[in-house]
């Protein structure tokens, strides 16, 4: 296995409600490489925020493992190291709630360098001007301010500012700019490219926009209840998708150009709703939505096979096709 | 003669601060049976125009300040109330962006549906439609729509369906009456991309069949390119350009329609801009001139003093630009 600097292992998380058992992450496994990002990409209702709680020790989870850095941290948050917390950190979705509106963006950046014990007063006040200036704020005009008075990208960047401050190597994006413009979405997302060449840093990239993926991530992860579907380097992925379920996402994607409507599988049309957490349906828990299911798939829970190097699929209907189609060639 | 024609619109916001200068000379034009889309940012008044346009806007705070909107001619800004219930019972109908706004939660989607077609038909009554009828409008409505199961579905209430099932019910409720014109406020922004296209679909189709006209603001240009025909671009409270769709996203002229088109992450994966410097001015104070200009790479003098026409840059292609002056 080449190393990996965070890796998941048959992760679940379940939640008891009135209604039942919601599987928020039923059986995950998928790992990230120094330096790469990887795009987390699913519906509203997949799990995909959950496992970034999970990863970052906002929820213990039910089952499993999660690695970083050779370090198990799937325990209690309480029972973390300390220089864990510090070395992953998250970027939540919503800098507008994530921000304390009643803190000046000083005291936001002063908090983690506290429980940190980085540096003294003096070396502090520094490193956040260096922080503000990295993100391309510039630090004099904005230290005192409060939240509400500057724009939603500039809160975001406060809030990637904050995440930086304990020089992590290993950031969790939760769809960072989905609340945002396309036109401010534009700076962050080159922000955030830029400062993971200069960094160093390792992203798991969360979001549900897959045009927004393919120009950030160079590995993809598709979830659908609970479960991953298929991973792949990002350019085999957009060109050859094997998944029904992505190539549903991927034909309903609105585009802008013709040359980009000729990258969309064609058959593909979408259809039905992602059914609830609760009551996930049998076998695989697509089946009853797919345009390629069989038999089977109502039955037994289809596995996660590699089909080419690096790109995993977990789907009964596409593997027979698959290997129907080397057996042909 | 345009179906509905907004000239010159300016419409404020009276508020603590002090006077919101929102919109700046809007003007759309939508013919009989076209379909027109409005893309815009947050905050640059797409949400005010619509509203404004079928009179629902709360004044006060808000003001109309000059201009007018034409229904087949006649001036909406000024018919009486009667008259604007009439319009809106019979000739112009809408879908807002949160369906469970636009829903009552107090009752059943049966109920409201029925009403809106009872109201639609003229009387409290439902004037010539006898009970059955109306029932089984109702249901071919939601059918249309592509929901499973309408009868099941009338009786629930909106808290019981999800949220593409809800905009389902707001599209039936929108196109249960035969209106000319649809106002469509961003109908899918909430929703999932395979719902989403799902809705899209639906709406493309009906909207066909019937022969409806169609005003769609979103703030996705992806979403209006299959949909709408001819696309009208806002920027800080008026229009920066309007062509045939297709070409306004394959050759944008006016630098805020470039910086943003620049800006859309592509599938082909080239790569992302840097978006556009800056943001969108604060309405209480907005730059004189064309309000672009403070962002603008080719900002002139003149850009500074006055509002900019729409200049023709090609066949039907307008941009409100002085770099196309000559």
């Amino acid at each position: 296995m080449p190393e990996s600097i965070l890796s998941v292992e048959h992760l679940k998380k379940h939640f008891p409600t009135k209604q039942g058992l919601v599987r928020a992450i039923d059986d995950i496994t998928f790992s990230v490489a120094p330096g790469d990002t990887l795009g987390l990409v699913g519906e509203s209702g997949s799990g995909k925020t959950t496992t970034a709680q999970c990863v970052v020790g906002m929820y213990p989870p039910t089952s499993g493992e999660i690695r970083f850095k050779e370090e198990q941290i799937g325990t209690a948050f309480k029972r973390r190291p300390k220089y864990v917390k510090g070395d992953l950190r998250i970027v939540f979705q919503d800098p507008g709630s994530s921000l304390n509106p009643k803190r000046t963006i000083k005291q936001i950046l002063s908090i983690p360098l506290k429980v940190h014990h980085i540096g003294t007063q003096h070396d502090r006040l520094a490193r956040m001007k260096e922080l503000l200036n990295m993100v391309e704020l510039p630090a004099d005009e904005y230290l005192y301010k409060y939240p509400q008075a500057i724009g939603g990208g500039e809160k975001q960047m406060v809030a990637l500012a904050r995440a930086l401050a304990t020089n992590p190597s290993f950031v969790l994006l939760d769809e960072p700019t989905s609340a945002l413009d396309v036109s401010v979405q534009g700076k962050i997302i080159n922000l955030l490219i830029r400062l993971q060449r200069e960094l160093n840093l390792t992203y798991l990239f969360i979001t549900h926009d897959l045009s927004l993926m393919r120009n950030v991530s160079s590995r993809v992860a598709i979830m659908y209840l609970g479960k991953l579907c298929e991973i792949a380097p990002t350019v085999e992925f957009f060109e050859r998708p094997i998944h029904p379920y992505t190539k549903m996402l991927l034909s309903s994607i609105p585009v802008v150009s013709d040359a980009e409507e000729a990258l969309k599988p064609r058959k593909a049309i979408s259809k039905g709703e992602i059914p609830s957490p609760v009551n996930i349906p049998p076998g695989c828990s697509f089946h009853s939505r797919c345009l390629a299911r069989n038999g089977r798939c109502a039955e037994d829970d289809p596995a996660m096979v590699e089909v080419a190097e690096g790109h995993f699929v977990r789907c009964h209907a596409a593997l027979e096709s698959e290997l129907s189609g080397h057996g042909a060639a | 003669m345009a179906l509905l024609e907004a000239k010159d619109l300016h419409v404020g916001y009276r508020t603590f601060e002090g006077y919101l200068h929102v919109l700046n000379g809007v003007k759309i034009e939508v013919d009989e049976g076209e379909r027109v889309g409005l893309v815009g940012e947050t905050g640059c008044g797409k949400t005010t125009t619509v509203k404004t346009i079928l009179r629902v806007l709360p004044m006060p705070p808000a003001q109309v300040q000059g201009g007018e909107i034409l229904y087949r001619g006649e001036d909406v800004l000024r018919m009486s109330a009667r008259a604007v219930r009439d319009l809106r019972r019979r000739e112009i109908t809408a879908i807002f962006q949160d369906p469970l706004q636009a829903l009552n939660p107090m009752f059943t989607v049966g109920t409201q549906l029925r009403d809106i077609l009872k109201d639609s038909m003229g009387g409290r009554d439902g004037g010539r439609l006898t009970k059955r009828d109306i029932e089984k409008r109702c249901i071919v409505a939601l059918q249309e729509t592509g929901m499973p199961d309408p009868e099941r579905i009338m009786t629930n209430y909106p808290s019981q369906l999800s949220g593409g099932m809800r905009q389902r019910v707001c599209i039936a409720e929108a196109l249960s009456r035969e209106a000319r014109l649809l106002l469509a406020d961003e109908p899918t922004t909430n929703l999932d991309v395979t719902i989403q296209d799902q809705i899209l679909r639906k709406l493309d189709e009906l909207v066909d069949e019937k022969g409806t006209s169609v005003l769609m603001i979103t703030h996705s240009m992806g979403v209006v390119r299959d949909l709408t025909q001819r696309l009208y671009v806002m920027y800080a409270g008026s229009m920066v350009e309007t062509a045939r769709t297709k070409e306004l996203l394959a050759c944008p002229r006016h630098p805020y329609t470039q910086g943003l088109m620049k800006s859309v992450p592509r599938l082909t994966g080239e790569g992302i801009s840097e978006g556009i410097p800056g943001r969108i001015p604060n309405y209480l104070e907005p730059p004189s001139g064309c309000r672009f200009h403070p962002r603008c790479e080719h900002v002139m003098p003149v850009c500074k003093e006055a509002i900019p026409p729409f200049y023709a840059v090609d066949e039907d292609h307008f941009a409100a630009c002085y770099l196309y002056r000559s």
